[in-house]
C-alpha cells in the first residue's frame, strides 16, 4: 500500500453549505480521518439530491455522496449539553475542525476558537462563512447563489447584448466549492505551520473573498481604467466564442497567442477576411468582432466538431468541445488516465464519478470507502476512539443527544 | 510573525494564470516565490489589459499585478542551456517547482521532475498543465476559458432554452491554481513528516469536473443530462435574480425555509401571497415558479436594489446585488475587512487589488510587496542567492541568458 500524503490526521467536519463538506473532501482523499458530526436529520446535503429515480432517501442524495467518501459519520445533537460534551472530548484528540456554521451560530454553538484552544491548544480550527467574521455583512444570510452575486460573478456571467436576461449563476454550488478548496488549503498551510510552532490556530475564510478574488480580470478593470464589469467579462481578445458545428455540436474557437491565430488562418486557408486591417491583430478582432463573426460562424459550420477540433489542436490551437457528461464519460483520453472512478455505495449503489483532481506520484488520490451512512461510525467513534462505555453510549442515546 | 511558509522557497516556471495562482497562494502564506520570465517570451498576462490611461507595457498589467502580488522576478531565458542549467540552480536551493506548460514542454527544456529531482532529491514539483501527463490527448494545448466548455461546465450552464454558455470568466484556471496549491501543502506537510519529496501530475480539464460532481452524479443515477435552467435549483424556490429599477439593476434572492418566504412576502408589502394556494409551501412555490418570479419581478421592478437587500436582510432573507468591480471595490463590508491590497508599483503606482480570502490567527498572511517588475530581483536572485560575481551577471545579460 502506497503511503497517504495526510495519513494519520484526524479532522472533525460539521456541514452546512457544502463547503465544510468540500474541504473535509479534499483531506480525506489524501488519507486524513475525517469524522462527520451530523444532526439527527443528518447533514442538509443528504436532502439535497440528485437521487435515484429522484425519489429522495437521505443515504441516496448524490450531493452528499460525492462529497462524503472516506469519512466516518456520528450523528451527534451539539445543542444538547451531553452531545456537546462528546465534541468537546472528541475534539481534545482532533488535529482540525472544520465547519461553515454562520458566525452567529456558531458563537450560540460556542464553538468560537478561544474556547476551542482551551481544551486543545494544538487544534486548528478553520471557520468558513459567507461574508467572514467581521465587518457589517458579517451576520447576512446567504445561499450560493447570494454569495456569488455578492462576490461579483454573477453580473459577470450572461450573453453580451442581452441585457434582458439576468445575471447568471454557474451550474453547481462553485460559492462552496471555492470557500471549500481555499478552506482546505490554509488549513494545510496552519497545519504546516504548526509542524513548527506546536501550536494550532484559527482559519477563517469569507466565502464571498473567495469569489471576488478569482474574477480574472475583471476587478482590476476597475481600479485601473475605471472600466465596468461587463456580461462575459471584458473579453479584450479574439477570437472567443462559441459556434455551432454542422452536426450540431458547439466548439469553443479560442486563439490566445497571435501564433495560434495565424495558424487558425492557415487551417482556414487564409480567406480574404483575415486580411482585412480589422482582422490584423487580437485586440483590433475583439474590437471589431461584431463584423468579424458571420465569417467565423460560417466557416466552423461546414465542420463536424471532432474533425475541427483535431484539426485545430494538430495546429496546436486550443480549441475545446462543449462537452456533455456522456461524451466524457467516453472519452478515450480520461479512460486511459483512469480518471473516472466507480464507487459502489451502500444504497445507490455503483456510481462512475469524477476521481482524483491531481495524481501525487508517491501518495496517490484513493477512495477507500464509499460514503457513511448517518450515525453509521457512532460506535466506532465513540465507543472505541472516545472510549465511551456501552452503558454510557445508552445514556447519551437517553438523552437525545446521539 | 512570518506566514505559515515562512522559509520555504518556490521556483516558478508558471504563466499565464492557472500556475500563477497557485504560486500566489505560497506567497500569500509567506513563502519566497521565485517567478523565472524572460523577455524573449513575455507572460501573456503582462500583455492583456487592464493597463492604466490603457497605455500597455509590460509592468502596467493589472491582470498580472492582481495574481502575481507578493512574488520576486527574476529575467532568465530558460530555453537556452546555460538559463535552464541557472534554473536547476535555483531549484536545487527551493523546496517546490510549479510549471503549467503544455504536457511535455518542461522536459523538452531539460527541466522535467527527473532531471530537477538530480539536483534536489526531496522537491515537491507539481506540472499542471490542460490535458494531464500521459493520455493520448496529452499534448493538446488549453486555456482556462477553453476549460470551461471542455470540463462540461458550459453544457451545464445557461438560460433555460439557451445555448451552452460560458462562465463569464477563465474558470479552469483559478480552480485548478488553488487545487495545486492545496496538494503542493499537503505534499510538502508529507515530506516535513518523511523527508520525501514527490511529483504532481494534475490536468486542468480534470480538476475542473471535479467540481462538477452534482452534475455526474445525477446523470450516473437518472442517465440524463441535466439541462440548463438559468438561476434556478430543484430544492429552492425563490431562487433568482429579479430587475430592480434602474438600467441592468439586478437583486438575487433565493428562500429555503418558510420564514425566510414569510420575511420575503412581509418585505414585498403582499403578506397575502403566503397564504396564496400556489405558493403555500416550498413544493408550491416550486410547481409555481413562473407565478412567483413574476410576483417578485412587479415588486423588485420599483426598488432600489441596494436598499432592498439591506431590507431583506433585516427581515432575515438571503439577498445580494449581484456586484460589479467597482461595487466591490467600494464595498463598505470587504473595505472594512481589510480584504483589499494596496501596495506601491514601480510603474502603476497604489492600485486596489483582491487580497487574501483567509485569515490566520497565529502566523498572519499578508501580501508584503505589489507584484514584481520583471527583472526586479535579478540582483537578489544571482548576486545574493547564488553568489555569483557582478562580472559574471554582467556577461549572462550581455549575452540575454539573463533577459
Amino acid at each position: 500500500m502506497a503511503d497517504r500524503a495526510l495519513e494519520g490526521l484526524s479532522v472533525v467536519e460539521c456541514n452546512r453549505t457544502g463547503a465544510a463538506a468540500y474541504a473535509g473532501k479534499l483531506m480525506a482523499d489524501l488519507g486524513a480521518e475525517v469524522v462527520k458530526i451530523e444532526a439527527s436529520d443528518g447533514d442538509p446535503d443528504r436532502k439535497l439530491g440528485p437521487f435515484p429515480g429522484r425519489t429522495p432517501h437521505p443515504d441516496k442524495s448524490g450531493t452528499f455522496l460525492y462529497l462524503n467518501c472516506n469519512k466516518q459519520s456520528v450523528s451527534l445533537d451539539i445543542t444538547n449539553d451531553a452531545g456537546r460534551r462528546v465534541l468537546d472530548r472528541l475534539l481534545q484528540t482532533t488535529d482540525v475542525f472544520i465547519h461553515d456554521f454562520p458566525p452567529a451560530e456558531a458563537e450560540s454553538l460556542r464553538l468560537e476558537y478561544s474556547r476551542l484552544r482551551e481544551t486543545n491548544a494544538k487544534l486548528v480550527a478553520t471557520s468558513i462563512s459567507p461574508f467572514g467574521e467581521s465587518g457589517p455583512c458579517r451576520d447576512w444570510k446567504a445561499y450560493d447563489l447570494t454569495t456569488l452575486s455578492a462576490g461579483g460573478w454573477t453580473w459577470l456571467n450572461g450573453w453580451p447584448g442581452h441585457p434582458e436576461m439576468p445575471p447568471l449563476r454557474p451550474f453547481g454550488r462553485q460559492g462552496a466549492y471555492q470557500a471549500g478548496v481555499n478552506a482546505a488549503l490554509a488549513t494545510m498551510g496552519a497545519l504546516f505551520a504548526r509542524l513548527r510552532s506546536g501550536k494550532g490556530q484559527h482559519v477563517e475564510i469569507s466565502a464571498q473573498e473567495c469569489i471576488t478574488a478569482i474574477l480574472e480580470m475583471t476587478f482590476a478593470f476597475w481600479p485601473y481604467m475605471e472600466t465596468p464589469t461587463a456580461r462575459w467579462g471584458q473579453r479584450p481578445i479574439h477570437p472567443i466564442d462559441f459556434f455551432q458545428c454542422k452536426d450540431g455540436g458547439w466548439l469553443f474557437v479560442l486563439c490566445v497567442e497571435e501564433h495560434q491565430w495565424q495558424r487558425l488562418v492557415e487551417l482556414m486557408e487564409t480567406p480574404e477576411w483575415t486580411q482585412w486591417e480589422v482582422a490584423t491583430n487580437r485586440f483590433v478582432r475583439a474590437s471589431n468582432w461584431d463584423a468579424l463573426r458571420p465569417f467565423m460562424e460560417e466557416w466552423v459550420s461546414q465542420w463536424n466538431i471532432d474533425d475541427l477540433y483535431r484539426a485545430a489542436q494538430a495546429k496546436r490551437i486550443p480549441f475545446a468541445p462543449a462537452s456533455t457528461l456522456s461524451q466524457l464519460l467516453d472519452s478515450e483520453h480520461l479512460k486511459a488516465r483512469g480518471f473516472f472512478v466507480e464507487v459502489d455505495y451502500a444504497q445507490a449503489g455503483a456510481i462512475t464519478q469524477p476521481g482524483a483532481p491531481y495524481k501525487l506520484s508517491a501518495t496517490p488520490w484513493e477512495i477507500r470507502t464509499a460514503a457513511p451512512a448517518l450515525g453509521q461510525h457512532n460506535e466506532g467513534v465513540l465507543g472505541q476512539r472516545l472510549g465511551l462505555s456501552a452503558s454510557e453510549l445508552a445514556e447519551l442515546r437517553e438523552a437525545g443527544a446521539v | 510573525m512570518p506566514g505559515p511558509l515562512d522559509g520555504i522557497r518556490v521556483a516558478d516556471f508558471t504563466w499565464v494564470w492557472a500556475g500563477p495562482t497557485c504560486t500566489m497562494q505560497l506567497a500569500h502564506m509567506g513563502a519566497e516565490v521565485i517567478r523565472m520570465e524572460s523577455m524573449r517570451r513575455v507572460c501573456t498576462l503582462r500583455m492583456l489589459p487592464p493597463w492604466p490611461g490603457g497605455q500597455p507595457g509590460v509592468n502596467r498589467s493589472g491582470y498580472f499585478n492582481q495574481y502575481n502580488q507578493g512574488k520576486r522576478s527574476i529575467t532568465l531565458d530558460i530555453s537556452k542551456p546555460e538559463g535552464a542549467e541557472i534554473a536547476k540552480k535555483i531549484v536545487s536551493m527551493s523546496d517546490v517547482a510549479v510549471e503549467n506548460f503544455a504536457s511535455g514542454v518542461i522536459d523538452r527544456l531539460g527541466l522535467g521532475y527527473e532531471e530537477l529531482r538530480r539536483v534536489k532529491a526531496e522537491l515537491v514539483m507539481i506540472s499542471m498543465s490542460g490535458y494531464g501527463r500521459g493520455g493520448p490527448q496529452s499534448d493538446y494545448v488549453s486555456y482556462g476559458p477553453a476549460q470551461v466548455p471542455l470540463s462540461g461546465m458550459s453544457q451545464l450552464t445557461g438560460y433555460a432554452g439557451w445555448q451552452p454558455m460560458h462562465v463569464g470568466m477563465s474558470y479552469g484556471d483559478p480552480n485548478a491554481g488553488l487545487h495545486a496549491a492545496f496538494a503542493v501543502l499537503s505534499a510538502l506537510f508529507y515530506r516535513e513528516r518523511t523527508g520525501k519529496g514527490q511529483y504532481i501530475d494534475m490536468s486542468q480539464w480534470e480538476s475542473t469536473m471535479g467540481v462538477l460532481g452534482e452534475g455526474f452524479m445525477e446523470y450516473a443515477m437518472n442517465g440524463a443530462q441535466p439541462q440548463r435552467n438559468g438561476n434556478r435549483v430543484a430544492h429552492i424556490a425563490p431562487h433568482g435574480v429579479f430587475r430592480c429599477e434602474g438600467e441592468d439593476r439586478w437583486i438575487s434572492i433565493a428562500c429555503g425555509t418558510e420564514e425566510e418566504w414569510l420575511g420575503l412576502c412581509e418585505v414585498m408589502g403582499r403578506p397575502e401571497l403566503a397564504e396564496d394556494p400556489r405558493f403555500r409551501t416550498l413544493a408550491d412555490r416550486k410547481a409555481n415558479e413562473d407565478d412567483l418570479e413574476t410576483a417578485i419581478e412587479e415588486w423588485s421592478l420599483a426598488q432600489d436594489s441596494f436598499d432592498a437587500t439591506r431590507r431583506l436582510q433585516e427581515a432575515g432573507v438571503a439577498a445580494a446585488v449581484p456586484m460589479m468591480n467597482r461595487e466591490l471595490a467600494e464595498d463598505p463590508h470587504l473595505n472594512e475587512r481589510g480584504f483589499f491590497v494596496e501596495k506601491e508599483h514601480a510603474e502603476v503606482g497604489v492600485r486596489k487589488h483582491a487580497g487574501i480570502p483567509w485569515r490566520m490567527s497565529d502566523t498572519p498572511c499578508e501580501v508584503w510587496r505589489a507584484a514584481p517588475v520583471i527583472g526586479q530581483d535579478n540582483d537578489y536572485v544571482y548576486g545574493e542567492l547564488l553568489g555569483m560575481p557582478s562580472e559574471e551577471i554582467a556577461d549572462l545579460t550581455g549575452r540575454q541568458v539573463f533577459y
